[in-house]
């Protein structure tokens, strides 16, 4: 209720508007002049007290050469400013496409900036709270894909948060700046446990949820070497080509159809360590294109197979206990 | 791990580490270096040549250390401690050599040692930005020692080095090629410009110096105070220029070109000097006719107080500016020196800068006394006793002063007395010498010669030093420091009388000028006084744009930026006028690169612009689109929130409709378009009005 006090909001509404604290900015977006903001770099403030003292200089000894050379400087500084301003005013946003991915792997956004001018657009830093990416030059009216990766540790979601789009071009004696806040966020799935016991099923008792590196059927794909595989399913000629020791797998006879995955059938008393079976799991029958239900409390997911089925039990099992 | 016996490096600091190349890549050293080279270049004209060469130095070493990483002795030259030691030694040679270390010039000799040895152990970026101020800094130094064309066009390349070098720092691993850098920067600099010139123009000059610092005179060519045998003839030898005048009207012929400098009436026996004790006085011959001229005097720098006027001098020295606005503004103009009693105009200080000013003379032959002429013109120490003897026998024989003066300047007309630049040199009694062993001699021999008989004849007399004659280059003339003269003056029937004896001797001197009187001896003046040869006509207008330069460029001062303002029309203008100027200048010029600024809806189709203004004024009023929401969900949405406008917000929906998917008339188009106007004005209108409506109907229970 403190927080709803007119004083609050009127601080909210102005941090809002100089630093865009909360994701409100809809794409595409065009970085507007009210939204540039431009300060002299460390180098450009020494470059100003040298230009101070040289004009003091000047002054003193009533240099008429030395007024000339003081102010062709100037000149330049504040030519600098106009180009460093415009270099990233009016850049546009178009998109920012976000991979979803898996707790203790990055996740990724591919973010497009588009350039309306006919002169290209130069050193232009994108900046997250994790890191930043300096993109190659942005052509004229061309556009220019960068991707900033986000580590995670936990499944959920992640927010891309505020992006700060920043470029000192072109003499490094201004830095100019423009937030970008958008709602752009990524599913992460729980981790997928590394050894899973084979799934569950009413109706294959024998392991055939393990993918069996045998000699019958079809080869279906291929996947990491495990000890115990039978050496003549190696896939020696992706080995040679240096993507390591992988074996072919082949559509086994017994597909595990009709599996019904929930949290008590992984028998782990943990949240988080049921989340990574269920999520090994569901990889696993999406890799032998299986049948599968999901109950989980609160939410069930009928028996189904395909992309979307298994898309859905992921982002299910990612968001599971989380409000959106 | 690290190793026990290393622990205590930390807390050292890191010494005896040459400089790696790890934090300094190529791209970056050499955009430095060519800085440095640049800046350094100019000031290698007055710097002692050590000074130089080391400067110079530790900027190649630095480079070889560049290809050469692993060289011992390099690395050794190059570490921290050896720089430090050598910058500590420099700035103690540079104290020997200069004689004091607070100063001008030792600073800058200092400085420039200092930007190399900061060159030579360069590490981080902000190294690399220390430098760079410094070396625009140094850059601006050279200025204090000379602001001709050359030195201005020289620092032109300095300029684009520097801003060049500032790129390259910004991102050494920027692809663009060196070109298309240099493309770039003078690029900016260009766009610079215009602000630069404004600046330049309008920026208020100050008239004095806010502090001094100790100045060396430097070995510049020139008269000075004093005078042995020997010394114009020295001056002579240069054809540098030692101020330039133009004349309102026609300039006087040559033979009256008397141009007054340092008048001197010590005499010890063998030199001469300006006598100590000056009285002012005020300008006379206000009245008297005769050859009035009117001109102006561009002074070189010469580090003395005395200006040059042609005699007699009729008024005090004024600033350029009294020209134009000779009626009326009188109170305006500044007075730049003073006369005194011995006709010399001394400036109110040293003059350390080209000096513009105003002066009137009337050509005269004579020089109203103000006060009876002092002791020291008529004393005549040393050991000149032959002199003294023939004098006494020629005063004998003459009825009156005048006619003494004049058999003086008879005998060396009778003698054969030759003038000479290359007189032999003479010793304790030059005049002795001069007049009865030797017999030749340049100006200061003859003058000084004839003030000695003067004086032994028992009349006032004294050395004058200045110029005589100069040559005319298109509209104006220039009077060069092969033009240095001397004559004498005596006092005779209450007047200063002038006596050249030089012109009995060698007339053409004085005619026509000093090559020819002295075709063969004055080899350096040669080529500037030959006829009909392209070299001279090349110097000569050389000697022209150099002349509008200083009139223009350098001697730029307050004076002239009132003349600009008057020409605009601003009488003495107000800070405020001058910032408001500025400002829109400025704001003019801003928009002039930005370009126009792009409307983002510019090209946007006329039915999208109409939606979209839909879509804000919902927003306004916190009704957002949501993302795959088609238009007609969107308003039939918010025709639930706003049931009241279900009837608008439909027929709006209808006509968006009409407009997007059916192929109608422009007509048509026209009329629907109107519509949508209408009704998003009206729609707009009853939204705001419904969200006031309760608030007033309700009172303070609904905001709880």
């Amino acid at each position: 209720m403190f927080s709803n006090s007119p004083i609050k909001q009127v601080i909210g509404r102005f941090r809002q508007r100089i630093f865009r604290t909360q994701p409100e900015d809809t794409l595409p977006h065009a970085v507007t002049h009210q939204r540039v903001y431009i300060v002299p770099t460390k180098r450009g403030f020494a470059f100003s007290l040298a230009l101070l003292l040289m004009l003091i200089a000047t002054v003193n000894y009533n240099l008429s050469l030395g007024y000339a050379l003081c102010f062709i400087l100037s000149g330049l500084f504040a030519a600098t400013l106009l180009h460093t301003y415009r270099n990233l005013a009016g850049i546009r946003v178009e998109q920012i496409k976000q991979f979803d991915t898996f707790a203790g792997v990055n996740a990724t956004f591919l973010i497009s900036l588009s350039n309306a001018l006919k002169e290209p657009r130069h050193g232009i830093k994108i900046s997250t709270k994790e890191g930043s990416w300096l993109m190659t030059p942005i052509g004229s009216e061309d556009t220019t894909d960068a991707s900033l990766t986000i580590p995670t540790q936990k499944r959920g979601l992640v927010q891309l948060g505020r992006i700060t789009l920043q470029s000192d071009w072109p003499l490094g004696l201004w830095t100019c700046w423009s937030y970008v806040h958008a709602p752009i966020r990524s599913l992460v799935f729980p981790k997928p446990e590394t050894d899973p016991p084979p799934i569950p099923s009413s109706t294959i008792e024998n392991g055939g949820s393990r993918s069996t590196p045998g000699m019958e059927g079809d080869v279906s794909g291929l996947r990491q070497y495990r000890p115990g595989d039978s050496i003549g399913s190696i896939a020696w000629k992706s080995a040679a080509k240096g993507m390591g020791m992988q074996v072919r797998t082949f559509d086994s006879n017994h597909s595990p159809t009709n599996a019904i995955l929930s949290l008590e059938k992984t028998r782990h008393s943990q949240t988080e360590k049921q989340l990574s079976r269920l999520c090994a799991w569901v990889l696993e029958a999406e890799s032998q294109k299986g049948q599968f239900a999901l109950h989980l409390p609160g939410d069930t997911l009928a028996s189904n197979c395909g992309e979307i089925h298994y898309r859905s039990a992921l982002k299910a099992l990612a968001l599971y206990g989380i409000d959106p | 791990m690290i190793s026990h016996t290393k622990i205590w490096h930390r807390f050292l600091p890191k010494i005896g580490r040459a400089p790696t190349t790890a934090g300094m890549d190529a791209r970056t050293l050499y955009a430095l270096a060519t800085v440095l080279l640049l800046v350094q270049l100019p000031h290698i004209l007055h710097l002692p040549i050590w000074v130089s060469l080391t400067g110079a130095g530790l900027v190649v070493l630095r480079l070889l250390l560049l290809h050469e990483p692993d060289r011992k002795t390099l690395r050794f030259l190059l570490s921290p401690i050896t720089i430090t030691l050598l910058a500590a030694a420099t700035a103690f040679l540079i104290r020997l050599d200069f004689g004091y270390s607070i100063g001008r010039d030792p600073s800058v000799a200092f400085l420039f040692v200092l930007v190399a040895a900061k060159f030579a152990e360069i590490r981080r970026a902000s190294d690399a930005t220390l430098l760079l101020c410094l070396a625009a800094f140094l850059l601006l130094t050279q200025y204090f020692y000379s602001q001709t064309i050359l030195s201005a066009l020289i620092t032109i390349p300095a300029i684009v080095a520097l801003a060049y070098a500032l790129s390259i720092l910004r991102d050494s691993d920027n692809p663009a090629k060196n070109t298309q850098q240099i493309k770039l920067v003078s690029k900016l600099l260009l766009h610079g410009l215009p602000l630069a010139a404004v600046l330049f123009f309008i920026f208020p000059r100050l008239p004095g110096p806010l502090w001094s610092l100790p100045e060396d005179a430097m070995a510049k060519t020139g008269l000075s105070d004093s005078m042995s045998p020997g010394s114009i003839g020295e001056i002579s030898k240069s054809s540098e220029v030692a101020f330039r005048v133009e004349f309102d009207g026609p300039p006087p012929p040559t033979h009256q070109l008397y141009w007054r400098g340092p008048v001197l009436s010590e005499f010890d026996g063998r030199s001469w000097k300006t006598s100590k004790s000056m009285m002012e006085t005020g300008p006379r011959h206000q009245d008297a006719k005769g050859d009035l001229h009117h001109y102006t005097v561009m002074l070189q720098p010469h580090k003395q107080r005395w200006l040059f006027a042609l005699d007699a001098a009729i008024s005090l020295p004024k600033s350029d500016y009294a020209k134009q606005i000779n009626s009326g503004f009188q109170t305006s103009t500044r007075l730049l020196g003073r006369l005194m009693s011995d006709g010399q105009l001394i400036a109110n200080k040293p003059v350390s800068q080209l000096l513009r000013y105003r002066q009137s003379s009337i050509l005269s032959q004579t020089l109203q006394a103000s006060r009876p002429p002092p002791l020291n013109t008529r004393s005549l120490p040393g050991k000149n006793t032959k002199t003294i003897a023939f004098a006494m026998s020629l005063r004998n024989n003459s009825t009156s002063d005048m006619e003494y003066a004049n058999s003086v300047l008879q005998h060396f007309n009778r003698d054969v007395f030759r003038y000479t630049l290359k007189p032999q040199l003479l010793g304790d009694a030059p005049v002795d010498e001069f007049l009865f062993q030797t017999k030749e001699g340049f100006c200061e021999h003859y003058a000084a010669a004839f003030v000695v008989m003067m004086r032994a004849g028992g009349i006032p007399a004294r050395v004058v030093t200045g110029y005589l004659g100069g040559q005319m280059n298109g509209d104006y003339m220039i009077v060069r420091q092969s033009d240095a003269h001397a004559w004498a003056e005596a006092y005779i029937d209450g007047t200063w009388r002038r006596f050249d004896p030089t012109g009995f001797v060698a007339p053409s001197r004085v005619e026509q000028g000093l090559s020819a009187a002295l075709p063969d001896e004055t080899t350096e003046t040669r080529f500037a006084r030959l006829d009909s040869n392209w070299l001279r006509q090349t110097q000569l207008k050389w000697d022209s744009m150099n002349h509008q330069w200083q009139r223009f460029v350098v001697n730029f001062d307050n004076d002239s930026q009132d003349k600009m303002w008057e020409k605009f029309g601003f009488q003495n203008p107000t800070m405020l006028q001058i910032t408001i100027a500025v400002m829109s200048i400025s704001l003019a010029w801003s928009l002039l690169i930005l370009g126009r600024p792009k409307r983002t809806q510019q090209h946007l189709p006329h039915n999208e612009k109409l939606w979209r203004r839909l879509c804000r004024l919902l927003q306004g009023h916190q009704f957002a689109r949501v993302s795959n929401e088609s238009a007609s969900e969107f308003l039939t949405r918010a025709a639930v929130r706003w049931p009241c406008q279900e009837n608008r917000l439909s027929l709006l929906d209808k006509e968006f409709s009409k407009l997007r998917f059916q192929n109608i008339n422009t007509e048509d188009t026209d009329i629907t378009r109107r519509t949508i106007r209408q009704e998003i004005l009206f729609l707009g209108m009853r939204i705001t009005i419904a969200r006031l409506k309760p608030r007033y109907q309700s009172g303070p229970t609904s905001i709880a």
